[in-house]
């Protein structure tokens, strides 16, 4: 059907027609994927926004009865919130930072340095997909239980640490072992010294992947909020778990619905350069794919 | 490696060195890992078998004998794999179709469904479920769009286990596709040609050619998807029902409110023999196409 015969007489019209049906079914699965995702994927998100932008919406209006930015300072005025924002970004950073300072000179070793286990020894960090999640939570909190850690800043450091190790230790070391060292090698022979190599060819060479490791490590670590609630709570309240009171007393709704829009801006900034990530394999690496 | 390195002639201590700095610079993720991974996973294995009589500590299975003999513990995990088995059809059933296209198809629609799948990978769990609590709950978005079509019975699958399972499927959805999709581009244009100048049909096509070659992707799909499912915890505790729960919010409920830790352990305990075989298919899928692609 697909095969491209030169067109001779009327059979030209019957190909004609035979193929721009066939383009149609073709593409009428692609809209139809497109329209249906459209209404499920954005549908959802579609209300989201809506309500943060709401002073007031009755049912059965499709939009808001009123627009405004009343409830933004209500919102952002609450205690909880006010502590929670500040202190999510500061503990996400500090996350980011310790995972980066514990992995990245692991994965400069595991790309660049031949040692028995390596293989294995890389491969052991799929572990922290191979548990069910939650599971393994219980498992560290039981823990954390007798040591006192529950409730503390560094309980909750080092359950989201956990999170953090198989994105920051396999995306940059595919990364050294990708670059090209022969670069390298010609500025060892024209005499520079081993550190400045790595700084000023090495290090610039690795960087898109070094950069992509840190944002998603930074990103999922602010969004991460089951480990931060089992460990976390009471004292240690991070915004995703503000969020899960903020969707059980339903106080008001803006109040959700502002405070997500908010938390959802970070992960705006990683759909702007998606493609990168996707082209550079990095959205897969978490997963150990 | 089959390149030739031009490295300065080692002796055997500079080659001890290199390999003690290596060890120090892999040690500290490692430590992590075993601290936080694997300690408290066999800690909580060896004490769940162990019972306390008048100071003497001995092997027990009590602790499993009391949890399948709870009929509320044994309907949760029943329920639990009732979802788990569900969702995992279901998200096939979407993603295979979706994974097909975006391989094959090319142009401006293709791109602006790539675009929608990876979508709900920038949107984090919890704001997942509060947009659809808006979108799914009674006098949501749909529930509004309905009524102005004339449908007025609308009832929300929201509290309900059909509200995980959208919940959980709407999540795995770019994953999955990512994965699958990666597989496909394994397989060349000219095999597929090839095979069609010989007379295949679509379907020779999909079960001799494609199916062999995306097994491996298909595997780390189920696997991780599984995984997800029976670890998650926030979308059933917020848009499923009260009862029968999941694993995950049975769990948490043991520990956080009842305050029972050590039935909490033995609940999650079940969760790792029962997702032990998964976890290890997991493993070895991906060892296995790592350690292919280094030695291409």
């Amino acid at each position: 059907m697909t095969s491209a015969q030169p067109p001779v007489s009327n059979d030209f019209w019957r190909t004609t027609r035979r193929s721009f049906t066939a383009m149609i079914r073709r593409d009428g699965f692609g809209l139809l994927a497109l329209v249906v995702l459209a209404l499920v994927i954005l549908g959802p998100l579609y209300s989201v926004v809506l309500w943060a932008f709401a002073e007031r919406w009755r049912y059965p209006s499709l939009i808001p009865t009123e627009f405004g930015f009343k409830f933004w300072e209500q919102t952002f005025s609450r205690a909880d919130i006010a502590a929670a924002l500040p202190f999510s970004i500061v503990l996400s950073l500090v996350v980011t930072a310790l995972s980066a300072l514990i992995c990245l000179p692991a994965s400069y070793a595991f790309a660049r340095m031949r040692f028995r286990g390596r293989q294995a020894l890389l491969l052991s960090f799929l572990a922290t997909n191979a548990f069910p999640r939650f599971g393994l939570y219980i498992s560290i909190a039981v823990i954390f239980f007798r040591l006192n850690l529950i409730g503390t800043v560094p309980g909750v450091i080092m359950i989201q640490l956990v999170n953090t190790l198989l994105l920051m230790i396999w995306i940059p070391t595919a990364a050294f072992q990708g670059i090209d060292r022969s670069l390298e090698e010609a500025a060892l022979d024209v005499g520079a010294s081993p550190l400045r190599v790595f700084i000023q060819i090495t290090l610039p060479m690795v960087m898109p992947a070094l950069s992509a490791a840190l944002l998603l490590t930074f990103v999922n670590t602010f969004y991460e909020a089951q480990g931060a609630l089992l460990i976390g709570l009471p004292r240690i309240v991070t915004m995703p778990v503000l969020m899960y009171s903020l969707i059980n007393s339903q106080l008001v709704t803006q109040y959700g619905a502002i405070v997500s829009f908010v938390l959802w801006l970070p992960s705006l900034l990683l759909l702007l350069v998606a493609q990168k990530l996707l082209r550079g394999g990095y959205l897969t690496a978490g997963f150990g794919v | 490696m089959t390149t030739l390195q031009t490295s300065p002639p080692s002796s055997a201590w500079s080659r001890w060195r290199g390999a003690i700095l290596a060890y120090v610079l892999v040690a500290p993720p490692l430590l992590l890992m075993v601290l936080l991974i694997f300690i408290p996973a066999l800690q909580s294995i060896v004490r769940t078998l162990t019972i306390d009589v008048e100071g003497q500590s001995g092997f027990s299975f009590s602790r499993y004998v009391a949890f399948f003999n709870d009929p509320i513990s044994v309907s949760n995990l029943v329920f639990t794999f009732q979802i788990v088995f569900l969702t995992l059809i279901i998200i096939f059933i979407v993603c295979f179709p979706l994974a097909i296209y975006l391989r094959f198809a090319q142009g401006r629609i293709a791109a602006a469904v790539q675009i929608l799948v990876l979508f709900p990978l920038f949107v984090p769990g919890i704001i997942l479920c509060y947009a659809l609590i808006r979108f799914l709950g009674t006098r949501g978005t749909l529930d509004t769009v309905l009524s102005i079509f004339g449908v007025t019975e609308y009832r929300t699958p929201y509290l309900k286990p059909d509200a995980i399972i959208i919940g959980l499927v709407w999540e795995s959805i770019p994953f999955t596709v990512l994965v699958l999709t990666a597989g496909l581009r394994q397989i060349s244009d000219s095999l597929i040609e090839s095979a069609r100048d010989v007379g295949a049909g679509d379907w020779t096509i999909f079960r001799r050619i494609i199916l062999p070659l995306i097994t491996r992707p298909v595997l780390i799909a189920f696997s991780l998807n599984f995984l997800g499912i029976f670890g998650s915890y926030t979308v059933p505790y917020l848009l499923g029902p009260a009862a029968p729960q999941m694993m995950g919010v049975f769990m948490q409920q043991t520990f956080g409110q009842y305050r029972r830790p050590d039935d909490a352990e033995t609940q999650a305990v079940i969760t790792f023999l029962i997702c032990s075989l998964v976890g290890l298919l997991y493993v070895r899928t991906v060892a296995s196409q790592r350690i292919q692609q280094e030695d291409e």
